[in-house]
């Protein structure tokens, strides 16, 4: 058999303790699965493991593009789009602390980007396991996420590419070619595809996806942001329903390779790390919090909802290593070692936030200024006298 | 009853229902199937009074006897209930039968006649002499058989 056999049952049978592990303690498992890759980078063989990694942040991306897209954006209401913009103030910080450092433009941008973007996959997934869905401040916090993610997706166009120049150009036709497609043939597309059972649909949507994220890396420009795009495409002719519950448990499995691998390859980046890596870790954690605070107060969200957005938005993920990467190909060290570092904490951080978040500020809960129910009864037979009042108190 | 409807990315649907007592409820239907559903009372704070979780399954039933599909609050039509080869009827009475007396009714082999439901009371173990009355249900039991041929000779 092939050694990459041996590979992959050590690699999922160690995914699996630690899912079992996160379950018994309640925890959310993606920080778990980071930590397992920590703990058995030793073990694990990542050259023989792929392409499962890189197709787990691809599929993440896709999904990312499928569900946060700019299809999303006419969902948006100005109160959302008010926290989006508090939210993405960070951005220029960041930009700023990078040439202040001393950093390129180029380089610093990625470390803005970086600092900026939280995770919608890791984010949108949390919210889920701990059953805050219907609570109100998810939903600024999911509609703070479509916002960024259309922001990064920009800074992506920018920065990618060793090249420069012609590579930014080449990835701006991409994109215009990608949406004109998508427009000109999307109806006829999707009347045909609205016909095909779900067997070839998966995998068209498999070979689409990864098709155009090798086009643009090709193309010099990043594959991340090819991945998000066919994302996008397919939501916007209409299969997001159909194609989600199809690439989900690929996604999920490959994903949480990703997440071994990204562990695993921390392990190596992290011996001689600079301390000012270090450093940028708490500062992009902290810059972020009172600026999410005004995006809940934005919204409309009483202190204990600006307090929960503000946590919420703690984890990092896929499109902070993303944009690791391209520094690391750049070879900003630096800006990569962040980026990862930044990963590895702000997930279990984050995660252990959303769960004991609303626990937490429970005594910052609003309490709304309206008067308590007053019933009046009038007694029958007791005609003339006053009706009785009485004050239901809770 | 207002109801407003907004995307979760990533997550669902949202529905916010404020009903006539001024209390809430919200509803999440996940990509999942799972749903999610918060009561509010009025006057009761950002804390929810109640909070519900139920599978895609348990949802549906709890959809359907809201929607009274699955019990009928008033018996609106006659209604049958099999046990093996038993069964339990219930059959009204045509407006051409009334006046005679159950011993002239023509009944199957094998079937009792319980009880006759009038004006919203019940006569358990009518006498043969009870005369029957415009709008009268009779509570029949007996073999399947039996008792589907009473249903279309009274039918008839």
């Amino acid at each position: 058999m092939h050694p990459a056999i041996l590979q992959f049952t050590l690699a999922t049978a160690l995914l699996a303790l630690g899912a079992v592990l996160a379950w018994h303690l309640r925890l959310a498992p993606l920080p778990i699965y980071l930590l397992t890759g920590l703990l058995a980078a030793p073990l694990v063989n990542l050259e023989l493991l792929q392409p499962l990694p890189d197709l787990g942040l691809l599929l993440v991306l896709f999904s990312v593009g499928l569900e946060f897209g700019p299809e999303r954006w006419a969902a948006l209401s100005g109160k959302a789009i008010r926290a989006g913009i508090w939210d993405a103030l960070a951005l220029p910080m960041g930009w700023g602390l990078g040439l202040l450092l001393g950093l390129d433009w180029r380089a610093a941008l990625l470390l803005g980007g970086a600092l900026y973007v939280s995770s919608s996959a890791i984010i949108a997934r949390l919210i889920v396991d701990f059953k805050r869905a219907a609570y109100p401040e998810s939903e600024t916090v999911l509609g703070v996420l479509v916002f960024e993610d259309l922001v990064i997706a920009a800074v992506l166009a920018v920065t990618a590419g060793r090249a420069g120049g012609p590579a930014l150009l080449a990835s701006l036709v991409l994109v215009g070619a990608y949406l004109a497609g998508a427009y000109l043939a999307g109806p006829r597309l999707s009347r045909w595809l609205a016909r095909l059972p779900s067997e070839p649909l998966l995998l068209l949507g498999a070979a689409f996806t990864v098709a155009t994220a090798e086009l643009f890396h090709r193309a010099g420009a990043s594959e991340g942001i090819g991945a998000f795009l066919a994302g996008t495409v397919v939501a916007s002719i209409g299969l997001r329903e159909r194609l989600e519950p199809l690439l989900g448990p690929l996604r999920d499995l490959a994903a949480a390779m990703f997440f071994l691998a990204v562990g695993a390859s921390a392990a190596r980046l992290l011996q001689g790390i600079q301390p000012l890596a270090i450093a940028l870790v708490p500062a992009a954690l902290l810059v972020k919090l009172p600026l999410n605070y005004w995006s809940g107060a934005a919204t409309g969200l009483g202190v204990r909802g600006r307090l929960l957005t503000m946590l919420y938005l703690i984890p990092r993920g896929e499109f902070t290593l993303v944009l690791g990467t391209l520094a690391l190909q750049a070879g900003e060290t630096l800006v990569a070692q962040t980026a990862v570092l930044l990963v590895l904490v702000s997930v279990p951080v984050g995660a252990l936030a959303i769960q004991l978040g609303p626990r937490l500020t429970r005594r910052f809960r609003g309490r709304r200024a309206v008067p308590a129910r007053v019933m009046s009864i009038e007694l029958a037979g007791q005609a003339g006298r006053r009706p009785e009042r009485f004050w239901a108190r809770r | 009853m207002r109801v407003e409807e907004v995307e979760l990315p990533g997550v669902g649907h949202k529905f916010t229902i404020k009903v006539q007592s001024g209390d809430e409820i919200v509803i999440v239907v996940h990509h999942s199937g799972r749903r999610q559903v918060l009561y509010y009372e009025a006057g009761g704070g950002e804390e929810p009074a109640a909070a519900l979780d139920l599978t895609d399954e348990e949802a549906r039933e709890l959809g359907a006897i809201l929607g009274g599909v699955l019990f009928h609050p008033e018996l609106t039509a006659a209604a049958t209930m099999r046990v093996g080869e038993q069964a339990i009827d219930w059959i009204a009475v045509p407006p051409r039968l009334a006046g005679q007396r159950l011993a002239d009714l023509q009944v199957p082999e094998g079937v009792h006649i319980l009880a006759v439901c009038r004006h919203e009371t019940l006569l358990p173990n009518p006498a043969a002499d009870t005369r029957l009355e415009p709008g009268d249900m009779l509570v029949v039991a007996g073999p399947r058989r039996a008792v589907d041929t009473l249903r279309t000779q009274l039918k008839a």
